[in-house]
């Protein structure tokens, strides 16, 4: 069998040849590299397109090298990979607009928030809610980011995991 | 070896201690014999140069609560400033109040030893806090050992691991949980759904909590041992300033209950990376390594070669404290003999 996959690799030397060894090593065919220099991220990443054959259960292995070696597969054969990221915001949840608050995360690249819980407190701003957020695999740090930004703007304590 | 301990609080008493307890174990392991020539604390000094005796400084202490008054030997108004210019010694053991406006009286003690040839173990995160480098090039100037592995996570070993036992690994980031207190406060919110107030109030009421626990609870004493896990691990010159600090005082009952639910935990967290120096309440999984209660420690050093390594434990206590500080009096005592 074949996969198409898409990989976020850091423009530094060396990097592609680190992302090609365990394919190499593990027995799969490299049909296909694709290294588009010119792309580059604002993470200071470029994506390569490599596609390898061979049987399912060699192909099985690369992928865990692969996210054993924290290299980041953006896509499978088409299909964009995703994260759940999980934040919990204490504040004045409903006061600053829990739908606003709501679109503006969806409003961010690749971002949806996937799941909602909202706990209110007899002390509005104690009140607290906890969102499951999917994103495109490789954005969890930029939002992150974002997720506190916009916490500051409306006076909500951040709690991001770890 | 020759001792000066300046400081004869918990973490003095606990170094007394753990040399009176240990004095048949350091020669036989390391021929170490360790003499405490002399003690200070607010009350004035202790001086001997063929040492005193750790029982009597003890209880000296315990009570009459200064050590100027230890029998025959007992120097009333003698300053630290003055002991370190009188008396013979091998090394400082620095362990008075930490400070983090200026880092005093610690960080005068430290230069002044150094600058004299002599090596210095601390425990104080005030003068690391603040200027680090200044200390870490003061050490090599004047060709001594500097060693505080009790000034982060009290007995938990991080500082020795990260540079001697995984001296062949690049350490990338690391990150922990570095202040009891505010882990005992969040560990209890979590347990009993009680809140912040309440269990702040009870945990003071335990000694657990000091009376003005501004420097736990917001995140200060974190933020410190950030700075010195940055300078000392990361090779980062940072300072306090540069650290980006929350405490727990925002936290609610309401939020951990969401967390739970969903099999997370409210932790006081700091992280230090290259790019990102910070305390801040963060989620961790119920059953990880993180997921620690009462007052433990805990911190993970993101590695090249060995991956992640984790360490727990006290991040506090008189003799555990002291423990650290003891790793270190050895190790210096190997480099030299
Ligand atoms: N306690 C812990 O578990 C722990 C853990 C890790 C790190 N540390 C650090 O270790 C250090 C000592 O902590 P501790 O708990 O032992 O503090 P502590 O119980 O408050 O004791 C401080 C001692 O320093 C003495 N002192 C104050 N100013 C002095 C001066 N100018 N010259 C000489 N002595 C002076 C005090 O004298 P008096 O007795 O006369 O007041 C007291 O004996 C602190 O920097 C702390 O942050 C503590």
């Amino acid at each position: 069998m074949r996969f198409n996959l898409v990989l976020d690799v850091p423009d530094v030397p060396g990097q592609l040849l680190e992302v090609l060894e365990p394919m190499g090593r593990l027995g799969a065919n490299i049909v296909a590299v694709i290294h588009q220099r010119d792309v580059k991220t604002e993470r200071g990443t470029v994506p390569v397109h490599i596609t390898i054959e061979g049987d399912k259960e060699i192909l099985d292995k690369v992928m865990d090298a692969l996210e054993s070696k924290d290299i980041n597969i953006l896509e499978v054969d088409g299909v964009i990979r995703k994260e759940q990221i999980t934040t919990v915001l204490v504040g004045d949840i409903v006061e600053e607009d829990l739908q606003d608050t709501v679109s503006k995360l969806n409003k961010l690249n690749t971002v949806k928030v996937a799941d909602l819980d909202l706990k209110m407190s007899d002390e509005p701003r104690n009140s607290a809610t906890m969102m499951v957020i999917e994103a495109d695999f490789g954005q969890r740090k930029e939002v992150l980011k974002n997720i506190k930004k916009l916490g500051a703007q409306k006076g909500f304590l951040v709690i991001n995991e770890v | 070896m020759k001792i000066v301990i300046l400081g004869f609080g918990a973490v003095g008493q606990g170094i007394a201690r753990v040399i009176s307890m240990k004095k048949d174990y350091l020669k036989n392991r390391y021929e170490l014999n360790p003499q405490i020539v002399a003690v200070c604390d607010r009350s004035g000094a202790a001086i001997c140069e063929t040492g005193l005796d750790e029982e009597l400084l003890l209880q000296t202490k315990n009570d009459t609560g200064k050590i100027a008054l230890y029998p025959d030997y007992g120097f009333p108004d003698r300053d630290s400033l003055q002991v370190l210019d009188e008396i013979e010694y091998d090394c400082l053991v620095e362990v008075t109040p930490t400070d983090i406006d200026d880092g005093e009286p610690a960080r005068t003690h430290i230069m002044k030893a150094m600058e004299d040839g002599k090596d210095v173990v601390t425990s104080n995160k005030g003068p690391l806090a603040l200027s680090f480098q200044d200390l870490a090039d003061c050490a090599i100037k004047n060709n001594v050992e500097f060693k505080f592995e009790a000034s982060v996570g009290g007995a938990m070993p991080i500082l020795n691991l990260a540079h001697e036992t995984l001296a062949g690994c690049s350490i990338k980031s690391v990150y922990g949980i570095l202040n009891g207190t505010t882990n005992y406060i969040l560990s209890r919110m979590a347990n009993e759904g009680s809140s912040y107030e309440q269990t702040l109030k009870e945990a003071q009421e335990m000694g657990i909590a000091e009376t003005d626990p501004y420097q736990d609870v917001e995140g200060i004493d974190a933020a410190c041992k950030i700075v010195i896990l940055a300078n000392s691990v990361l090779n980062l010159p940072v300072t306090l300033k540069d650290v980006k600090v929350e405490g727990i005082s925002k936290i609610t009952s309401e939020s951990i209950s969401l967390a739970k639910k969903e099999g997370l935990l409210i932790k006081l967290i700091g992280e230090a990376s290259s790019d990102d120096l910070e305390v801040s309440p963060r989620l961790v999984r119920q059953g990880s390594p993180f997921a620690v209660e009462g007052t433990l420690n805990v911190a993970t050093l993101k590695t090249d070669l060995a991956d992640d390594i984790t360490v727990v434990g006290k991040g506090a206590g008189s003799v555990e404290t002291a423990s650290a500080i003891l790793s270190d009096i050895v190790s210096i005592w190997k480099m030299r003999s």
